[in-house]
């Protein structure tokens, strides 16, 4: 080995450039068009994570990254950066979501009826071709299906348990907060969060870390206005639409601080169609802010703020566990003459010993 | 692309953080941390520091494991460049800013540079307390027993300290403060050090600083002296230097050489050594 391994970064870098692009490069001849109406899911899925709402954008993203998910969101988020604020829409309300799907597991009678939507939740998962036959579809209204979460009637008679409202809504892109964390925060982080991370934690929540078996009170997936107030005429404008997934689970029952017996709630939200995400999201959330409502111990993962903050973040675990590809020798070369003393040092006392 | 990459209103909050943390020095604070185009533990702490200071008028040096050649100091010097158009150099003395991921260099740093640390882990007590609001808490009072304990559990198992690298120090007397992972060789150049050290953790999402001629010292036993790494009977194949952190480099026949780690102060002494 010559001297020059430990340069010529440069060079390597281009090569290496050079052969990702040769292994890669086939997936820029896919149309942005056919990569949002054929991967839908990815595209959403990289929107979420990514979490920025262009579809255009996660299509491009995903060639870029040519299929690698999470690289894709990577790509996304990075642009973010560089887009100056406008400023901040109205609050969105789920209730006034255009409904292309809606189900309730927790009740057999809801007003407007369920409403399965696309779902492939039935299918039996063979890779034959089976053919979906004698397929009559209904009748159904081309009219905007708008319908208030199934939970409405409930939330009316006053039997779920309300957290405080937040005079100010906190922006994790713009101010990262230190503990103890504003629920604003807390479900921004979630509705950016990797879905796997998301989905593993809300998993541990059903099986034995949080006694959680909640109850799909309203997912929802549709349509929703975005309404901006004109920074000149300070008229409200439409500034578009976005497609995004709302759940609210429930959970079970205890006495509130005022001695009335409530019912808890969980909330989750994410851009697109993401129903995994957004039923694990409001799990967690479920089982942060209604820990003594649990059955079982306090003291689990999906009850810990930290653990939720700063574990769920795809683009930051996925940079941080890729780093270790970087070059380590001052840590190593350090870590090793300490190990090399430490072994003597040991190995002296042995012999003291004897 | 805007001028450094980052929006202004982000460049605006990282530089009143910068303020804050050089006016505590070694302690903690938050700031938003965007979302660069390099991945996160890559460097974008220090990339975000370095964007939101370079101006026009700026000199930068980036190093990676006291490289400037290096894979990842080659691209984050690429990105800056691209997006700032500053000059550009290898010398430290040219230098007016310096990103850094894990040495200090071998020269001595001046008033008009400034030194940026890349950091994986900003909270020295993460070891110890994972806990971001409990770590807080014992920062506010000033409560390292727990690091000390862990000092002396480890000096009576193994004689010193397991800790390597990003050994811990106390700053200006009051914070204890995680210096990013460089070699305990560079841990004395902290101290009183002439040039402004700024800290920045990306993916955590922190900024801390040692403003010039502060005092810095290693978190250490009265009676145990702080050892650093020991080189001594061995010097640089290339630049034949005796006082610098070396890198132990096996060549094909499996036979251990000595390189200067810092290849800008190797480059440097060989310049000299021809005149």
């Amino acid at each position: 080995m010559a001297y020059y391994a430990i340069k010529g970064g440069e060079e390597a870098i281009k090569n290496s450039l050079d052969f990702y692009a040769d292994l890669t490069n086939s997936a820029d001849e896919l149309e942005d068009e056919v990569l949002i109406k054929s991967l839908t899911f990815s595209i959403d899925r990289v929107m979420s994570e990514g979490s920025l709402y262009s579809k255009k954008l996660a299509a491009r993203s995903i060639k870029r990254s040519a299929g690698d998910l999470l690289n894709a969101s990577f790509f996304l988020r990075a642009h973010r950066s560089s887009c100056q604020r406008i400023g901040i829409s109205r609050t969105i309300d789920i209730n006034k979501m255009r409904l292309s799907r809606r189900i309730s597991s927790a009740f057999k009678d809801i007003e407007g009826g369920q409403l399965l939507g696309p779902s492939n939740d039935y299918e039996i998962k063979l890779l034959v071709d089976l053919k979906n036959e004698d397929v009559n579809i209904e009748e159904y209204s081309s009219k905007d299906c708008v319908i208030k979460s199934a939970l409405s009637p409930l939330r009316d008679d006053d039997l779920i348990k309300k957290l405080p409202k937040e005079e100010k809504i906190w922006d994790v892109t713009r101010n990262y907060p230190s503990a103890p964390y504003p629920r604003s925060a807390v479900l921004q982080v979630m509705s950016r969060a990797e879905t796997g991370s998301l989905l593993c934690v809300g998993y541990t929540t059903m099986r034995g870390y949080g006694d959680i078996h909640p109850t799909i009170g309203d997912l929802r997936i549709g349509e929703l206005d975005i309404d901006f107030t004109h920074p000149f005429t300070k008229k409200d404008v439409k500034v578009g639409s976005i497609e995004a997934t709302a759940v609210e689970c429930v959970g079970t029952f205890n006495q509130d601080e005022n001695g009335d017996t409530k019912l808890t709630t969980g909330f989750g939200f994410c851009f697109g169609k993401n129903e995994t995400k957004a039923i694990s999201m409001s799990m967690i959330d479920l089982s942060l802010y209604n820990t003594h409502y649990s059955v079982g111990g306090e003291h689990i993962i999906a009850a810990d703020f930290d653990m939720i903050m700063h574990h769920l973040d795809g683009i930051e675990s996925f940079g941080m566990t890729n780093h270790f590809k970087l070059p380590h020798y001052v840590t190593f070369q350090t870590d090793y003459q300490i190990f090399k003393s430490a072994q003597k040092y040991s190995n002296d006392k042995k012999g003291d010993a004897k | 692309m805007r001028y450094a990459f980052l929006d202004e209103e982000a460049k605006k909050e990282i530089r009143r953080s910068i303020l804050k943390a050089i006016a505590i020095p070694g302690y903690i604070v938050g700031f938003a941390s965007r979302e660069l185009p390099v991945a996160r533990g890559w460097g974008t702490g220090g990339l975000q520091v370095t964007l939101a200071l370079i101006n026009e008028k700026d000199n930068l040096k980036v190093i990676d494991q006291g490289c400037d050649g290096s894979v990842n100091a080659v691209n984050i010097r690429n990105f800056i460049k691209s997006v700032t158009n500053v000059n550009t150099t290898t010398k430290t003395t040219d230098a007016s800013i310096i990103q850094t991921r894990h040495r200090v260099p071998e020269i001595e740093l001046e008033e008009r540079q400034t030194l940026v640390y890349q950091v994986p882990m900003p909270d020295v007590l993460e070891t110890v307390e994972p806990n971001i609001s409990k770590a807080k808490l014992l920062h506010a009072n000033a409560d390292y027993s727990k690091l000390w304990v862990l000092l002396y559990e480890d000096t009576s198992q193994f004689g010193d300290s397991r800790i390597s690298n990003r050994y811990p120090v106390m700053v200006n007397n009051r914070y204890a403060m995680d210096p990013s992972p460089i070699p305990k060789y560079d841990t004395p150049k902290l101290n009183d050090c002439k040039a402004l050290q700024i800290f920045g953790a990306g993916r955590e999402k922190k900024i801390y600083a040692i403003p010039p001629y502060t005092k810095v010292e290693p978190l250490k036993f009265e009676d145990r002296d702080f050892k650093v790494e020991n080189f001594d009977g061995k010097s640089c194949s290339r630049c034949g230097s005796t006082n610098s952190f070396l890198d132990e480099v096996y060549d094909d026949e499996g036979i251990t050489h000595y390189y200067c780690n810092d290849t800008d102060y190797c480059d440097s002494n060989i310049e000299v050594g021809e005149k």
